[in-house]
């Protein structure tokens, strides 16, 4: 009775380690490629969005080229400006929302981090505190000559908490992918 | 024979159960070398490795005026400032106070703000023994994170093995649901600490 069962249990195992085998195999060789990529959600101006650290509503976006909310732009640029009211939804006072939005502009590196003013009183960088909504606009500088107003589409991002991160071992936000895509219109004007 | 592999598998079996427990139940990194607190109320002198700590009042406010290369300036807040005035003295050697964070009743941190750049009396402060010193530390919380709050404050932001003096907020007065009796409409930061 032992000796069959046995057999039947190596039987079974080399039929696992052959399908296991065979599923990796054509997976190295790309037979997966052609799975249809899960659609990736687009927001609107006004709706509430929860990324994992922040729960975010994009208000409106324009395009100017006056100095605005004290922002750091300089001559011979233009500001880019997104206006989000956003809360902490962690346990702490947090500055980590640099990447939250990139816009999809092709204008160089510089443009990319973009200055976060508050708008309540023009400070720079302000740490948001938990379960506070605040007013707070992006601003990205480009070149003057670089875009006509309509819509720009942002990219919109979220990170996944981790309880102990591999390095350290404290927790922490890691892994940024893209939520979704805003789409909102832009316009030329000063706020 | 077949007893003997049964009596192997369940070993196997056990160690694995007690290695998956020990690897679960370890204390993390972070805790074992996070904070050291070192606990008191409000009016007592808290004694952390390189400081000492009171803390003698609380004070609650909708609006900060204060003054910044000199230009007036006032701040607004979406929940309320909560200014804290602390009496500090270095242990043995000259130490600098740097961080401070206003936890709430659930847990939640509020750092201390640093939208007040420019203005006197608030932290980092530098301490020399026998000579003690007096600051403020200013906080923006919302109203339902006042009762039963805890003053974290530690020399610096990121440290191991190190003393955080922790304050329990016991003498505010609150009203009955929980939110400060008294709230200033204008906080004067110029004011001289008291």
């Amino acid at each position: 009775m032992f000796a069959s069962m046995r057999s039947r249990v190596r039987a079974w195992i080399t039929i696992g380690a052959g399908t296991v085998a065979a599923i990796l195999a054509a997976n190295l060789l790309g037979a997966f490629g052609a799975l249809p990529e899960p659609e990736i959600p687009v927001f609107a101006a006004g709706q509430e969005i929860e990324t994992g650290q922040w729960r975010v509503t994009p208000l409106r976006a324009f395009v100017t080229d006056q100095r605005i909310y004290d922002a750091p732009i300089r001559e011979g640029q233009k500001a880019l400006v997104l206006e989000v009211e956003m809360t902490n939804r962690t346990a702490a006072s947090t500055t980590d929302y640099f990447t939250l939005f990139k816009h999809g502009l092709p204008v160089g590196e510089e443009s990319e981090t973009p200055f976060v003013m508050l708008t309540r009183d023009p400070s720079m960088t302000p740490e948001l505190h938990p379960a506070m909504k605040e007013r707070v606009a992006f601003v990205w500088a480009l070149p003057e000559s670089a875009t006509s107003p309509g819509e720009i589409p942002f990219s919109v991002n979220t990170k996944t908490y981790k309880p102990i991160d591999n390095l350290y071992g404290v927790p922490g936000w890691y892994n940024e992918q893209e939520l979704g895509r805003l789409v909102i219109p832009v316009s030329e004007a000063s706020g | 024979m077949i007893g003997h592999r049964l009596a192997n598998l369940a070993i196997l079996g056990l160690a694995a159960a007690i290695c998956y427990g020990m690897q679960t139940s370890k204390p993390h990194y972070a805790d074992l070398t996070g904070p050291i607190p070192v606990r008191g109320g409000m009016g007592d002198d808290v004694k952390a490795r390189l400081f000492q700590l009171r803390v003698d009042k609380v004070e609650f406010a909708k609006i900060l005026a204060v003054s910044e290369f000199g230009k007036d300036r006032t701040l607004t807040t979406g929940g309320l400032w909560a200014i804290v005035t602390v009496e500090l003295a270095a242990t043995n050697s000259t130490t600098t106070i740097s961080e401070a964070t206003w936890q709430g009743p659930t847990g939640l941190g509020y750092r201390e703000t640093e939208r007040l750049a420019m203005v006197s009396g608030l932290p980092p402060f530098t301490v020399e023994p026998g000579l003690p010193a007096r600051g403020r530390f200013v906080f923006e919380v919302p109203p339902s994170e006042i009762s039963g709050a805890t003053l974290l404050v530690s020399n610096e932001r990121a440290f191991a093995l190190d003393s955080q003096a922790r304050i329990t907020l016991d003498g505010l007065r609150l009203k009955p649901d929980g939110t400060p009796e008294m709230v200033a409409d204008i906080y004067d930061m110029d004011e001289p600490i008291q």
